[in-house]
């Protein structure tokens, strides 16, 4: 193998653009990178400039004042319980829909696939006002009502998403566990959920995301500090902070939300880009 | 394969619940509803009384309503030329054959799996902030005074430079597998006839992503008329008229903001519904400009 060489008269073109995506990626660092520090520092290190000094060392209790005086533990074990629930959730109501909309075209299954299509473009404007007063007429409050409405505001995609992968398996194992006695329900989460497992993986980490970043559906259902998620969690940390006076703290709340995405994306961001031009965007 | 009822009916039937009760239902109520006055959302059907278009008339008449659809037009207009530009400057550059374009592109995309909330919070509380913020240090760096950048005047645009960087990513995304869908052989070509590289970018690269560039107009497009979570995060206290869009006039109305006496979810629900037609209405013209020109290649 010969070590590829650098072409410098290429490369040397290519400088504005270098620059360019430099300074964007550049910009994010220095921005994430201040908080970061910002997050160990007291807030009068914040605000005479002093914050990457640690000049009184790392302040890791503003960390502690977050996740326990602002109730950041709160925030956080609700939205962890949401996005794992409503994962789950989707996949349990998902699947089998997708599954059969894949195999059998029966009365009202092409009505069903525009119905995922449209509702799937359907703005939360558009349907949060009735779904108020339903919570209220059926007394539903509480976490399960946010985790009730995630799982529904994710059955859309997750069906459309896995109708495609469904349609690509060859009819043949439903056959061979047909003769072999196994019953069609069974076949399904025996046999044919596993083998699409990459696009149940995708489809989930998409699902997590857009669950622990939800926020208006929180902003309107959530009353009591109890059931609150993290996005809004935040709000209400911002917003006091007029009255705390605790830059670091806040600054510190800011890192634990931020952290679960920026680590899955770490992992998986390789997964997640593929994901999002290979689902649904086309030209 | 044997068409099974009883497995057809038990898998789809969940999906269906979900269709009727989450989309269905509401949607067609709200619908309704903009046509009654409707003081709040927990009263009975019985108080309805049907208004005719005066909830229309009305939210068009309120100069809340008017402010917040003139800055979601800016935001639309302003905010989409700049984000759609810049994004595809990025996919440009990332596909001109530049070293680690995985990592400059995983690193442009990261704002998108952000937390908005925790995006916007680092804009506001650092970016902006007038004691101890980037620009001003930078302001201060080169002589200046420091700027006030959230105050009334400058907020928009203040909003706006910060929802454009957490969007080029995803649109860049787009172009990016748009541009990767052209066949090299066609840029070979065009260097052998001598065309210069801006040349092959307006002449090759811009007519074949029409179809792509129609589609990210559309889906900008919803994202301006939904626009709230950015405009919320930069006046989180009371609506202001400096970052006031439709949805946070209508969650105003109709859940009650600071300063708000009167609810009405009936002028709520109009307000869906105008939205709901824009979007509708982009869909729509979106559509038919893609359909009389397919190029195939």
């Amino acid at each position: 193998m010969y070590k590829e060489r650098i072409n410098w008269k290429k490369e040397a073109r290519l400088l504005p653009g270098y620059i360019v995506v430099v300074l964007w990626v550049l910009f994010t660092a220095v921005m994430l990178g201040w908080i970061l520090a910002a997050s160990f520092s007291t807030s009068k290190e914040i605000f005479t400039g002093k914050v990457l000094e640690f000049a009184s060392g790392f302040h890791w209790e503003n960390y502690v004042t977050a996740w326990r005086t602002q109730n950041v533990s709160v925030f956080f074990g609700n939205s962890l319980l949401y996005s794992f629930v409503s994962c789950a959730g989707v996949l349990a109501i998902s699947a089998p829909a997708a599954y059969v909309l894949s195999r059998w075209n029966f009365h009202g299954s092409r009505a069903i696939r525009l119905g995922l299509l449209i509702a799937m473009s359907v703005p939360a404007i558009m349907i949060i006002m009735p779904l108020y007063t339903l919570a209220v007429q059926w007394k539903m409050k509480g976490r399960i009502l946010l985790i009730v409405l995630y799982i529904f505001m994710r059955v859309p995609y997750t069906t459309i998403y896995l109708v495609d992968f469904f349609s690509t398996l060859s009819r043949s194992y439903e056959e061979a566990a047909a003769i072999d006695g196994c019953s069609p329900a069974k076949t399904f989460w025996v046999i044919m959920l596993p083998l699409v497992q990459p696009a149940v993986v995708t489809v989930t980490i998409f699902n997590f995301l857009s669950v622990w970043n939800e926020f208006f559906m929180a902003l309107i259902f959530t009353s009591t500090k109890e059931m609150t998620p993290v996005g809004v969690g935040l709000l209400q940390i911002v917003n006091s902070m007029k009255y705390t006076g605790n830059y670091g703290g806040m600054f510190a709340a800011v890192i634990i939300v931020f952290l679960p995405t920026f680590l899955l994306y770490i992992f998986l961001s390789e997964k997640i880009i593929a994901g999002v031009t290979g689902g649904g965007v086309k030209g | 394969m044997r068409k099974n009822r009883t497995l057809i009916f038990f898998f789809m039937a969940p999906t269906v619940l979900c269709l009727l009760l989450m989309y269905v239902y509401p949607v067609c109520r709200t619908v309704l509803m903009s046509f009654f006055r409707v003081e709040s959302l927990t009263a009975s059907t019985d108080t309805w009384t049907f208004n005719g278009v005066d909830n229309y008339i009305k939210i068009f008449h309120n100069a809340s309503f008017k402010t917040s659809m003139s800055n979601m037009m800016l935001i639309w207009l302003v905010g989409g030329v700049i984000t759609l530009s810049i994004s595809m400057l990025m996919a440009v550059i990332l596909t001109s054959g530049i070293r680690g374009k995985k990592f400059f592109r995983a690193a442009i995309y990261l704002p998108n799996i952000i937390s908005a909330v925790a995006l916007a919070t680092m804009w506001v509380q650092y970016i902006f902030n007038y004691d101890y913020g980037l620009l001003n240090q930078l302001v201060t760096l080169l002589g200046f005074d420091k700027i006030r950048w959230l105050g009334t005047d400058g907020k928009l645009w203040a909003m706006l430079a910060a929802f454009t960087f957490g969007s080029v990513g995803y649109y860049m995304l787009i172009y990016i597998s748009g541009i990767e869908g052209i066949p090299r052989d066609m840029y070979e070509a065009a260097t052998l006839d001598g065309a210069s590289k801006p040349a092959q970018f307006f002449q090759i690269t811009l007519p074949l992503l029409k179809g792509i560039i129609k589609t990210s107009i559309t889906f900008w497009s919803i994202n301006a008329a939904t626009f709230f979570l950015w405009s919320k995060m930069f006046s989180p206290v009371q609506t202001e008229g400096s970052t006031v869009v439709p949805v946070i006039y209508l969650y105003d109305t109709v859940f009650g903001g600071k300063g708000v006496i009167e609810r009405d979810a009936g002028a709520g629900a109009a307000v869906g519904v105008v939205l709901a037609v824009i979007i509708v209405a982009v869909y729509f013209v979106m559509n038919r400009l893609l359909k009389e020109e397919d190029l195939e290649y």
